[in-house]
């Protein structure tokens, strides 16, 4: 196959919020960018956010970034990096006010500044009360935040290819990252984008799970890349369940409801929260939520009749209220639970939500890994934001808010890496190895001759059940010794899948062949990782680590306060330690303590 | 009781020369809350592999999915299909060039329509961060929100005759967000300005105030209020600029 070649200053891959941030400050400056995504811009992902992004503007409750940084790093379980952390609070305001300018419609406050609503996990004075740190455009942030980053790309004139799916990164002998090559959906063909620089913005892949708030599209491709080329991924066991998802649907219900004013009842009506987080009940921290929910449904205190599930409460809400804050909840609640939130409960169960790990970066958004006795290396020319990258702000658990946040702090920080770099002339384009297309080309070819192969559907679906049953809301010591077999025998699978439709153009069969690759790495990563840490800790909690003085709610902090990076390669894993010092001397470091809410 | 969908589904494509546009039909069992959305993917992952049609969100909010749905263009992931009779038939959108079967391109209109009508806040001066916020109105605010929910679906397109006949015509998309930007006290341009975007045939003077739009639009935006507004809007800039043309002769 004959594979053309393009050259660019720089290419970015993805065009969700990360990605149009990364690409504004690129665009703007002047450098020669293409960014490619499997969909147009504004169907990416992040239009479904819904409840906010987190700034400690203070515009409804008194709030600063000091007390953001502690509920973000506790929130984490002190797996955060402190230095990223204190970067991004620092931050937040800078970026949130930037999308006012261009245009973002905020709700606002009676004298008119950008409304704010308590989310889970934001605290008022180191944990002592809900604080109002969301800023929010009702329930449909992420649409007016994407479409506004879309429109102010559209004026800086930035070059988007859509409908390319990145394949695989290209490294030359010395690990620099010279581009990707993609394949053209219209037409099937692959290229070669080369460039200087190469920022992955490809989102999260919660499409691993069975159950999952996330898109079809979100399946890991960035991530899948990163390890296919050597690149350890970083505390790939977290994964965010968040609790209310529609029960049956997987669709999401924002936490921003109970936010207003929403709560979880069991089957006899009670408000089990309030037993097990006395102070934010209801707005703890999402893995402490969708643990008592799970615990509840366990405890035969589940509601329907199958007892699988629990309600969220808005009833007791004024009907304008609801209307006004939460139109979009309420059409997905009649939509796909056949219920009007305003008369009656919303059948609610945690389902996958987030990818807390990913593409380990610095806080400048640049790839790095080990080498020699320094655990961040650069990797030249390489850069990643967003979902799939892992600053590390989330550390075991992400709060609510943090990462429409994270996208706009790190794809402006990569943007801006990108342009110091080119501009101090840090950057070339360093000639393309013969074989850079090879791997990709390799690839497609064994597709196209495959035969008694596997059906992609059936495969991903082992993946998705395996995953589900294994590496859930609880983790057990045996069912993690059994998923580790199970998720290496479905990837053998995967190696033979075949496809039924062979067509050049436009053949979704292939791409999902292509992407569900990605999906394997990932549920490697994430089952591997989990089995090895032997503790409990935000998202991860597994049965046989006991809460006591020495490891409180079973967090090992003597052998276990460290980043997990796994490589695809033998599936080997190494560890590198957090990062317990902030960047400045603003703040102390955030001590060790144990998480209650 | 259970049903048996019969689905009959528009395939062609386009680019391969031995495609001829044909309609397809499947039977398929109907679950519980089944959207069209589930609907066709279950299709595709037992009898259609081949099948194209888009999807993102599932939720309506990202615009993907819009397609004829019996007749009526409308979101797919958002149709139940209990509220549609036993037979199905599906159809891409009209106006849009054809991807494959149901697949449209309205993403190369939408940038089309984003760059002509200059769809972003021109602000008078570069956004001084440190200033922190521009304080607006909540009423005004709301009102700017309202507008700003557009999905770029294109139902409204797809259903506007004079889009079907007019190539060029920005449609009730187009025209809502001149409305929106209209409303934004951070904008700098004036009624003149935007005269010079929709001010003839191709805008708001090739409307026919049909409203075939409103009534399709998925998110309900109150578009023929919108319309006749900037109409209003229009028309009496314009009647300015012929009389400014006539003082300067
Ligand atoms: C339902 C829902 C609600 C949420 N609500 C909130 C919230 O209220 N607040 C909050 O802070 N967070 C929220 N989150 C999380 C947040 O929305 C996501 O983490 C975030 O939007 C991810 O953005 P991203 O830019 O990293 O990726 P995405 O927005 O997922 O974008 C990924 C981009 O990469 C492209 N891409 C992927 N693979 C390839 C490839 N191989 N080749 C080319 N392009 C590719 C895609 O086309 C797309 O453009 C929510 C998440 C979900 C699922
Ligand atoms: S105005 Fe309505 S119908 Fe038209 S593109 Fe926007 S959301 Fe879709
Ligand atoms: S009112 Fe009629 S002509 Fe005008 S935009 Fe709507 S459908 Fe088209
Ligand atoms: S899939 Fe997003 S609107 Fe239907």
């Amino acid at each position: 196959m004959k594979v053309a070649k393009r050259t660019f200053d720089a290419v970015i891959v993805g065009a969700g919020g990360a990605g149009l941030r990364a690409a504004l400050q690129l665009s703007e400056s002047g450098m020669k960018t293409a960014v490619l995504t499997k969909v147009f811009p504004t169907r990416s992902h992040t239009v479904a956010a819904q409840g906010g992004v987190a700034a400690s503007l203070g515009n409804s409750t008194e709030d600063n970034w000091h007390w953001h940084m502690y509920d973000t790093v506790k929130g984490s379980d002190w797996l955060g990096d402190q230095d990223a952390i204190e970067f991004m609070c620092k931050k937040a305001n800078e970026v949130v006010v930037e999308l006012e300018h261009y245009g973002m419609p905020f709700d606002r406050t009676d004298d008119g500044k950008i409304y704010q609503r308590p989310f889970g996990g934001h605290s008022m004075n180191y944990g002592q009360a809900p604080v109002m740190r969301s800023c929010a455009a009702a329930d449909r942030t992420g649409h007016a935040m994407l479409h506004a980053l879309y429109q102010r790309n559209v004026r800086a004139n930035t070059q988007f290819f859509v409908e390319w799916m990145a394949l695989d990164l290209i490294r030359d002998a010395d690990g620099d990252v010279l581009g990707v090559t993609a394949m053209e959906m219209e037409t099937g063909e692959v290229s070669i984008f080369h460039a200087k620089a190469t920022i992955f913005a490809t989102g999260g892949a919660g499409r691993i799970y069975f159950s999952s708030t996330n898109a079809f599209i979100n399946t890991g491709d960035g991530v899948g890349m990163a390890a296919r080329a050597g690149v350890p991924l970083e505390d790939m066991e977290f994964w965010q369940f968040h609790p209310t998802g529609v029960a049956g649907a997987g669709v999401l219900i924002t936490e921003g409801v109970r936010g207003e004013g929403g709560i979880l009842r069991n089957s006899s009506g009670e408000r089990f929260m309030e037993r097990y987080a006395p102070n934010l009940k209801d707005l703890a921290s999402r893995d402490v939520v969708s643990r008592a929910m799970t615990t509840e449904i366990n405890e035969g205190r589940g509601c329907g009749p199958d007892k699988d599930h629990v309600l969220l409460d808005i009833t007791h809400l004024a009907p304008e209220n609801i209307m006004k804050r939460l139109p979009g909840i309420r059409e997905i609640s009649i939509q796909f639970a056949g219920i009007d939130p305003i008369k009656a409960p919303i059948p609610v169960v945690p389902t996958c939500h987030y990818q807390m790990g990913g593409i380990p970066t610095n806080y400048k958004g640049q790839v790095v890994v080990p080498q020699g006795d320094n655990n961040n290396v650069p990797v030249r020319g390489f850069y990643a934001a967003g979902e799939c990258a892992c600053a590390s702000v989330h550390g075991a658990n992400r709060l609510g808010t943090n990462s429409l946040l994270d996208l706009l702090v790190f794809g402006k920080s990569a943007g801006e890496t990108v342009v110091e770099d080119f501009e101090a002339g840090n950057l070339s384009l360093k000639p393309l190895p013969d074989d850079a297309a090879d791997v990709s080309l390799a690839r497609l070819a064994r597709l196209e001759n495959q035969t008694n192969g596997e059906s992609v559907h059936e495969v991903r679906l082992a993946m998705q059940r395996t995953m589900q049953k294994h590496a859930g809301v609880f983790r057990f010591n045996d069912l993690l010794k059994e998923g580790v077999e199970a998720i290496k025998a479905v990837a053998e699978r995967a190696k033979n899948t075949e496809i039924g439709d062979k067509s050049k153009v436009w053949n979704t069969a292939r791409m999902e062949a292509l992407e569900l690759d990605n999906l394997i790495e990932v549920a490697k990563a994430t089952m591997i990782s989990a089995e090895a840490r032997k503790e409990s800790r935000g998202a991860h909690v597994r049965d046989d680590a006991l809460d006591n003085a020495e490891t409180p709610n079973g967090r090992d902090d003597a052998n276990w306060l460290k980043h997990t990076l796994w490589y695809s390669e033998g599936n080997r894993l190494a560890y590198k330690p957090v990062n317990l010092k902030p960047m400045s001397d603003d703040v102390e470091p955030i001590a060790l303590a144990k998480r209650t809410y | 009781m259970s049903r048996v969908l019969s689905i009959s589904i528009f395939r062609h494509n386009p680019r391969d020369p031995a495609s001829v546009p044909h309609m397809e039909t499947h039977e398929l069992a109907e679950a519980p809350g089944m959207t069209l959305f589930i609907a066709l993917n279950r299709l595709r992952e037992t009898v259609a592999p081949d099948l194209s049609f888009d999807f993102v969100c599932r939720a309506g909010v990202c615009g993907s999915c819009a397609m004829v749905i019996n007749g009526r263009p409308g979101l797919a992931c958002r149709t139940l299909t209990a509220a549609l009779p036993e037979h199905i038939s599906l159809h891409p959108l009209p106006g849009f060039a054809l991807i494959a079967d149901l697949s449209v391109d309205t993403g190369t209109w939408m940038r089309e329509l984003a760059e002509s009508l200059e769809t972003w806040v021109h602000l008078a001066a570069e956004p001084d961060i440190d200033l922190l916020e521009a304080p607006m109105e909540p009423k005004l605010a709301e009102e700017i929100y309202e507008l700003d929910r557009c999905i770029e679906c294109g139902c409204c397109i797809a259903a506007c005759g004079t889009a079907q006949m007019r190539p060029g015509f920005v449609g009730a998309v187009g025209l809502n967000k001149i409305a929106r930007f209209r409303l934004d006290p951070a904008d700098s341009r004036d009624d003149a300005d935007y005269f010079e975007l929709v001010g003839n045939d191709q805008g708001i003077f090739g409307c026919m105030s049909l409203m075939g739009c409103e009534d399709l639009c998925p998110k309900e935006l109150p578009l023929q209020t919108q319309l006749a507004w900037l109409r209003r809007g229009m028309a009496r800039q314009g009647l300015r600029g012929i009389f400014k043309k006539k003082d300067n002769e």
